[in-house]
């Protein structure tokens, strides 16, 4: 683990109430937002948690979600989920969008932009504001990361989500795009056409494509690492070894004592 | 690569004046018209339209939420109040960078003279009146070229608003700012909201180099001076029918 994330500097031990309370200048209520707070909201109303968890298609991410949700469950604390497309304003006219292929790369990803407030919210922060832990299957970083590599700014993206909540702890799976191709080909025996940016042109050769693809995005990804500090872990080990660091650093942020976990019967088959 | 700033995005963004990308290398020319509801200004850009299609010019007409593309997400946002200031920002933003990416940009490369009724000012004064910061929007928007000459038609708030509220029964949900709480009256609120939307782009009106154009003055008289000012700022010929040899 390269980087800890900012709002975690205080290391291993569990935030005080006081540090959310950003007594001791470390989370303040205004450092919850990336520059000025959405509005209308009221930061400090937002007593749950925000756990990000980043990586590209073939690097567990859902497969961790699906087993911290039951952990934390388990452990007594109501889970919302958040993901790309899932908005009930725009995320099925993506789809569509996707589906056609006639959008531009701009309009994607203002509709991308637009999908993400949605949720933000009008789901987000209510739950948020309800205590719960919201696990976010990808955020910003992937949008921003595949915007910018279609050549829109850094900046620009940036400042478009200025307006989202910082996350408690970003995880970042990082795997190598060969092994993410794998795994891929192996689930759905093809590999998406847009995971495989074969709409910019890379080459003929899907493989090659996903290959050259995903190492711009994972460029743009250890770019994006540096700059909001997140944890990076071996998305190539075993799920159960991902897991138990994840389990570690989420146990130690929510005050959590013991990280015990094996997985009920229905995620067994996840659990290799 | 930027470089790397870990904190802070906010320091990271264009001052608000140069926002806008002054990006000046296509052989067409861009002309707006801006202003609030009842103003004049679609009266007025339609003439010129006429007058401009009447005489051969290569001209194209485009107007603000007119995209397909993300047209029944706007119309599901609207019929069932799901949008908040942030996501009606944004979706108008995608439905013109829809229009900027696919109609405006290869039109003004291609030469033609584009007619623009309501522009990116309309989002910069209507969205911040919703309460968004201009900064977040002046970035949001800085993809837009930036007109070669803006109309700003100003009529007075009660002038333009009689004007709106007596032909139309019903003011729509959004259009009259209903969502911002102001006043459970729908009139009292349109009537609120225009006048925070005048006031935005009484602001503008220097920093963004507008015309000033009075919509209160009689119609044809309006319309010549317009002509006579688009004249002086944009070389017409350029756009003229070619002569057969």
């Amino acid at each position: 683990m390269k980087h800890t994330a900012k709002s975690t500097a205080s290391g291993n031990g569990r935030p005080s109430k006081a540090e959310k309370n950003g007594k001791n200048g470390r989370i303040t209520p205004a450092s919850r937002f990336y520059g000025l707070p959405l509005p209308g909201v009221n930061v400090q109303e937002l007593s749950g948690s925000l756990i990000v968890v980043e990586g590209t298609d073939g690097s567990g991410r859902s497969t961790q979600i699906s087993l911290l949700t039951e952990w934390l469950e388990s452990q007594g604390f109501a889970v919302q989920t958040m993901g790309l497309r899932r908005s009930f304003l725009v995320g099925e006219d993506i789809d569509n969008l996707l589906a056609e292929n006639a959008v531009t790369r701009l309009t994607l990803a203002l509709m991308y932009s637009t999908d993400f407030f949605d949720q933000l919210e009008r789901r987000i922060l209510p739950a948020l504001r309800s205590g719960l832990i919201v696990l976010a299957d990808r955020y910003i970083f992937t949008l921003i990361a595949r915007a910018a590599v279609r050549g829109i700014g850094r900046d620009y993206l940036h400042g478009i989500y200025e307006f989202a909540l910082r996350p408690d702890l970003t995880f970042w799976l990082n795997v190598r795009p060969e092994v993410a191709f794998d795994r891929e080909f192996k689930k759905a025996q093809t590999v998406s056409y847009w995971e495989s940016g074969r709409d910019m042109s890379l080459s003929n050769d899907l493989f090659q494509s996903f290959i050259r693809y995903q190492s711009m995005i994972k460029r743009e990804f250890e770019y994006l690492s540096k700059r909001h500090g997140f944890i990076e872990l071996d998305g190539e080990e075993s799920v159960s070894g991902v897991n138990r660091v994840l389990r570690k650093r989420i146990a130690s942020h929510l005050g959590i004592r013991g990280t015990y976990y094996k997985p009920s019967h229905a995620l067994s088959q996840l659990w290799r | 690569m930027a470089t790397v700033t870990p904190d802070h995005l906010a320091t990271t963004l264009p001052a608000p004046e140069k926002a806008i990308a002054a990006k000046r290398e296509y052989a067409g020319a861009l002309v707006v018209v801006e202003g609030i509801d009842g103003s004049g200004k679609s009266t007025q850009l339609y003439l010129l339209k006429r007058w401009l299609e009447i005489g051969g010019y290569r001209i194209h007409f485009t107007e603000w939420n007119s995209s397909p593309l993300v047209k029944s997400a706007t119309r599901r946002g609207k019929q069932r109040r799901l949008l908040t200031p942030t996501t009606f920002s944004l979706l108008h933003a995608a439905d013109f960078a829809d229009r900027c990416e696919r109609q405006i940009l290869p039109l003004l490369n291609g030469g033609y003279l584009v007619l623009a009724d309501r522009y990116v000012y309309t989002a910069f004064a209507r969205d911040a009146a919703r309460g968004l910061p201009p900064h977040w929007l002046r970035n949001l928007y800085s993809f837009a070229p930036v007109p070669d000459i803006t109309f700003y038609f100003r009529a007075p708030l009660d002038v333009a608003v009689n004007r709106i509220t007596a032909g139309r029964p019903k003011l729509k949900y959004y259009e009259a700012g209903m969502d911002l709480g102001i006043s459970l009256d729908r009139a009292e609120s349109f009537r609120i909201f225009q006048e925070r939307i005048l006031n935005n782009y009484d602001q503008m009106t220097e920093t963004d180099h507008f015309v000033l154009m009075d919509g209160t003055m009689r119609v044809n008289k309006l319309q010549k001076l317009m002509r006579e000012l688009l004249g002086d700022r944009i070389d017409l010929a350029q756009f003229a029918p070619k002569k057969k040899r």
